[in-house]
């Protein structure tokens, strides 16, 4: 039986998450190519893609990078394809070159863009609004507010995108891609075959002269694409009375509660915008005609809030407007917050919300290097040769956790890549020995073109590439130095070791980190040179050892009678294993994972075999 | 969805507790019983011991609980019940597990954690309405510690406070866990629905 996510099993109700969903309505689409890079919050997408990859009838990849990504996707949709590309907010950065061409060359097979936005970083570290993009572009934008929409809007994003060949984003923020609500499935047709490339250059090679051309079709494309947002299903309007609340994306789902909490339901107008761009500039006015004011909720930057200011200013209303005056321009919302907006623009009183009281200054949960992760390994090594005395480059990845004490191995980070060229950079400025960090996935996703650099324009660089076999962070996918996945061996690895190699690294060194006096040894040698010099530091992530090859270390620690309450092995290691118990080191055997790192560090501790 | 009376779950546990998968059960549960629901998960560091927080909204749009929203509180561990009770509305209903799970700086003596006794005040101080059980035990005496979770809900469905019964928790179980797992969460469900007589 097939997996009921590509099942055609009309009128089934699942529950999904909102990332499955995506999935399910690409699939009801007929989507035969899609392409990512992950990110939270946007990983599940693809994660879920890859995972029913092998009985599904589309192509997958995880491509090295955004960027990669987009054009992979660009490519197969200029060959005819109807393809899905998926990353977070920040990978638009990466992937912004090719977007801005992509929507001027237009889209025959149909593209969509998901773009997974983080108001509130709940793990990013930026909350930037895509919208944006998406009006730079000249995109149309649809923004999900609930599990059945996410998987509608995809099928007919996608379809809409096919229908004007004209690159399309859906915007989703972290609270719809985890958010677990019902879907009522529709067709899941046979997505057949892409209908392959036509030779037209005019209008799919932008140089100057058909450039021009290209971005007047763009407009004209953006007329059409206003027409179909007037007549959206996702755009309604409802309720009466001379104040009008408009609303985007998962704020529409608080401003529904919101409402229904005031008592307000029907007594205002409410602009639903699922389809929130281009502005259905008719539907506005007409829904603006009669208001006195109008308040506009969207969380992060007042952009439907603008574009309504200058309808009303161009049609001469007389309306008073509301929106980040009343609501904040950063984080998220919460349903009292909107409610409270909603209130104060209706003349009522707000609500003050009595809540019980907690504890300020609890001990925290910092996020934490897990119990045997092989990056304690090469940041303790560090330290231990180099102590203050360089500076830290640090990458995106578990191991910019490196950052917390008593590791202390992150002095600076830019965004993912940026440990070897911005190292390379504070090198020459600063005249002090620069180590650098960056994780397999981040190597090959943007730290080999900064390593090519570095040995053209003879950087002073240390380079501690962390090859824990994984792309750890964002939930453990694939990238192309893996062994394996967790549909099997990786057929075509990319080494590492020859990737440096090939850029011209001349030398290079490989020791596993959880060794720690070769690991000191390999860095002392490496302290002495001068030049770009790169030390692999291979182990496999000990979640990825259990989850993907089902591997894990026979033995685990415990701290024997003799331990002298020093507890140097907490001090420095920061191990979530251990603990103080009474005047003696403990170690959790659950936890363990049997690393032996502290074995290296104190006398007293020893291995036994586990359970 | 103005004909369900809305209620509001707040749920907070530990990265590797099983939040989640407790989380998706109950929201499977609501939906078996034909209700509307929807829930929401914050998890971006999780599986490196951080807090894990989720909602389940029946009757509601959102999938988000703010201050004093939630009707009530699933604590997975004491010291996260006692951080999440500004979630909870005043006179709201809670139940906690009694167990730690300490955090590094308590691991390593540098900070201490709040005793049982302080979290029972805090919240004594909310809401009359609160059950405090031992999870982690419960799930052990049912074959397997991550089964606490399922002990706790089984002292929600018992308690009649909201829509979902002890029945209808046991018959998602059935028909949503790999059946290896299904006993041993049946008999944690059971063992924390005795707890709530
Ligand atoms: C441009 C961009 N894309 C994606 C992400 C999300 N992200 C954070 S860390 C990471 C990968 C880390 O993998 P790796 O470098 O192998 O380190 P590990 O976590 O395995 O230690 C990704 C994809 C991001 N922060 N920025
Ligand atoms: S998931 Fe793996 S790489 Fe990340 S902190 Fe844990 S052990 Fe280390």
């Amino acid at each position: 039986m097939p997996h009921p996510l590509l099942a055609d099993n009309p009128g089934e109700t699942h529950l999904l998450l909102g990332n499955e969903a995506i999935v399910r309505g690409a699939v009801e689409a007929g989507i035969q190519v899609v392409t990512c890079y992950p990110g939270t919050p946007s990983s599940e997408a693809p994660d879920t893609f890859f995972r029913l990859s092998p009985e599904g009838k589309y192509y997958f990849e995880y491509s090295v990078n955004e960027k990669v990504a987009l054009e992979v996707g660009g490519g197969a949709t200029l060959a005819g394809a109807l393809t899905l590309t998926t990353m977070k907010h920040v990978g638009v950065n990466v992937a912004a070159d090719p977007l801005m061409t992509l929507c001027y060359t237009g889209a025959p097979g149909g593209f969509v863009l998901l773009s997974a936005d983080d108001p509130g970083c709940h793990s990013s570290q930026n909350e930037q609004d895509n919208r944006i993009y998406a009006r730079l572009g000249g995109m149309p934008v649809f923004e999900p507010s609930t599990a059945q929409e996410a998987k509608d809007m995809t099928r007919d994003a996608l379809a809409m995108s096919k229908k004007h060949e004209a690159p399309v984003m859906l915007r989703t923020t972290t609270r719809v891609n985890h958010l677990r609500g019902p879907v009522e499935f529709g067709n899941a047709p046979d997505p057949g075959k892409a209908k392959g490339f036509t030779k037209n250059p005019s209008r799919f090679v932008p140089i100057p002269a058909f450039s021009r051309r290209m971005h007047l079709e763009l407009l004209d494309r953006l007329d059409a694409l206003r027409e179909e947002a007037e007549k959206s299903p996702y755009n309604t309007v409802s309720g009466a009375g001379e104040i009008g609340i408009a609303a985007s994306g998962i704020s529409r789902a608080y401003l529904c509660d919101a409402l229904e909490n005031a008592g307000l339901k029907g007594k205002v107008k409410v602009f639903d915008l699922g389809m929130s761009y281009p502005l259905p500039e008719t539907m506005a006015l007409d829904f603006m005609k009669g208001l006195k004011k109008l308040l506009v909720v969207e969380e992060l930057e007042p952009v439907l809030e603008n574009e309504l200011r200058v309808l009303a200013q161009k049609n001469s209303l007389d309306i008073e407007i509301f929106g980040k005056n009343l609501l904040p321009q950063n984080g998220e919302f919460t349903v009292t917050m909107v409610e409270n907006a909603v209130r104060e623009v209706a003349g009522e009183q707000a609500v003050t919300v009595d809540c019980c009281e907690g504890r300020d200054n609890l001990p925290m949960r910092p996020p934490n290097l897990c119990a045997g992760c092989p990056h304690r390994g090469a940041f303790f090594a560090t330290r231990e040769v180099f102590g203050d005395d360089a500076i830290y480059s640090s990458d995106i990845g578990c191991y910019t956790l490196g950052l917390l004490p008593p590791l202390s191995c992150a002095d600076f980070l830019l965004c993912m890549g940026s440990s070897v060229s911005a190292g390379g950079g504070a090198a020459l400025a600063a005249g002090q020995t620069v180590v650098a960090f960056i994780g397999d996935s981040t190597f090959f996703h943007s730290g080999l073109s900064g390593l090519a650099n570095a040995v053209f324009n003879q950087h002073d660089l240390l380079l501690v590439i962390l090859d824990n076999y994984t792309t750890a962070m964002t939930g453990h996918q694939p990238n192309p130095g893996v062994h394996h996945t967790v549909l099997g061996e990786n057929p075509s690895r990319v080494d590492i070791a020859k990737s440096c190699e090939g850029v011209g690294v001349e030398v290079i060194r490989k020791v596993n980190p959880l060794n720690r006096k070769k690991t000191v040894a390999a860095l002392e040698e490496l302290k002495d040179m001068k030049g770009v010099r790169v030390l692999i530091a291979e182990e496999p992530c000990p979640l990825y050892a259990r989850r993907i090859t089902r591997q894990s270390k026979p033995q685990v620690a415990y701290v024997t009678e003799n331990c002298s309450g020093r507890y140097e092995c907490l001090e420095k290691l920061a191990c979530p294993a251990i603990y103080k118990d009474g005047d003696k080191a403990a170690v959790n055997e659950l936890l363990c994972s049997g690393c032996m790192l502290c074995l290296q560090i104190c006398p007293n501790i020893k291995a036994k075999k586990r359970g | 969805m103005s004909d369900v009376k809305p209620i509001r779950i707040f749920m907070t546990g530990v990265g590797g507790q099983g939040t989640l998968t407790a989380t998706t059960l109950l929201t499977q549960t609501v939906l078996h019983l034909g209700l509307p629901v929807t829930s929401g998960e914050i998890h971006g560091m999780a599986q490196r011991g951080g807090v894990v927080e989720s909602t389940v909204l029946i009757g509601c749009k959102s999938p988000k609980i703010g201050h004093g929203e939630a009707d009530v509180l699933l604590g997975f561990e004491p010291m996260e019940t006692l951080r999440a009770l500004p979630y909870l509305k005043p006179g709201g209903t809670v139940f906690s597990s009694s167990e730690y799970m300490l955090p590094l700086s308590v691991a390593t003596g540098r900070e201490t954690c709040p005793s049982l006794d302080e979290v029972e005040t805090a919240v004594k101080a909310c809401t009359d309405d609160f059950r405090f059980l031992p999870c982690q035990t419960l799930g052990l005496e049912a074959g397997a510690v991550q089964a606490g979770n399922i002990a706790l809900l089984g002292a929600l469905a018992a308690s009649g406070k909201t829509p979902v019964t002890v029945e209808a928790m046991a018959e998602a179980i059935r028909a949503n866990m790999k059946a290896k797992i299904v006993d041993v969460n049946l008999k944690a469900l059971e063992l924390g629905a005795k707890q709530d007589a």
